[in-house]
């Protein structure tokens, strides 16, 4: 057996019944290996990945960028990339257990 | 964090959405499930995020306090990882862990130690179709931003 995560896709559920992803520019904060990202991102029109830790984006990079090209993984702290993002650029933001 | 929802508030569009998925401030349950019964269940002891939350918690409130989002819904889940064993869910977490250097408090490691300790008594005992399953409870925050 491998190791199962949310296999009952209950987050999942529960994030397209708060918000409609379709055709969206998505911004996930902390998005870690991509475990989240790989359930939603074919709903959107692009999402950019933000985690600052690099293994974990390294993971995602190496799994996920072969099944989609919608997903910018960035290796950045928040902070770091908010300083040089422009004001109004995306329609969902999530984040991803990354608040706390 | 008040700062961050503050620039995620700067990033989104008129019409956005800000969604929060963080766990609730309980410990999560370490459980061995053998098809619909719940064989073993104990809250985790290792788990030590409760002020972290509360101060997530807090300055959601502070932004929604300031007028900044509106909450509008939010939903609790049920997020559950399963393994065949304490070993393999445990090997997962380090994994996961791994990304994060910051160290973990030694009481709460023996602690949960102890707990694995009769996961394994308790899954020996089991059948083989039984499995360990972490159970986190989430909450999904909808959040507007107001202008």
């Amino acid at each position: 057996m491998t190791i199962r995560t949310d296999p009952e896709g209950s987050e999942t559920d529960a994030l397209f019944e708060l918000a409609d992803l379709d055709g969206a520019q998505v911004l996930e904060i902390g998005s870690g290996d991509g475990r989240l990202t790989r359930r939603y991102v074919d709903r959107a029109k692009q999402v950019m990945a933000i985690e600052p830790f690099k293994d974990a984006i390294e993971k995602a990079e190496r799994e996920i960028r072969r099944e989609s090209e919608l997903i910018t993984f960035r290796h950045a702290t928040f902070e770091d990339f908010a300083s040089g993002a422009s004001d109004a650029s995306f329609d969902v933001a999530i984040l991803s257990w990354s608040l706390c | 964090m008040v700062h961050a929802l503050e620039e995620i508030h700067r990033l989104l569009r008129t019409q956005g959405i800000l969604l929060d998925i963080h766990p609730v401030p309980e410990p999560p349950v370490v459980q061995i499930i053998d098809g619909d019964d719940v064989l073993f269940s104990e809250p985790d002891p290792g788990y030590d995020y409760d002020d972290d939350l509360r101060h997530a918690e807090a300055a959601v409130a502070t932004v929604l306090g300031r007028g900044l989002y509106a909450l509008d819904g939010s939903r609790d889940v049920d997020f559950l990882t399963h393994a065949a064993s304490s070993k393999e869910l445990r090997d997962h977490f380090a994994s996961a862990g791994a990304y994060d250097p910051a160290p973990k408090d030694p009481t709460l490691v023996a602690h949960q130690e102890e707990l694995y300790g009769r996961v394994d008594e308790s899954m020996a005992r089991s059948s083989d179709s039984a499995e360990v399953v972490y159970n986190e409870r989430a909450r999904l925050n909808r959040l507007l931003p107001l202008r």
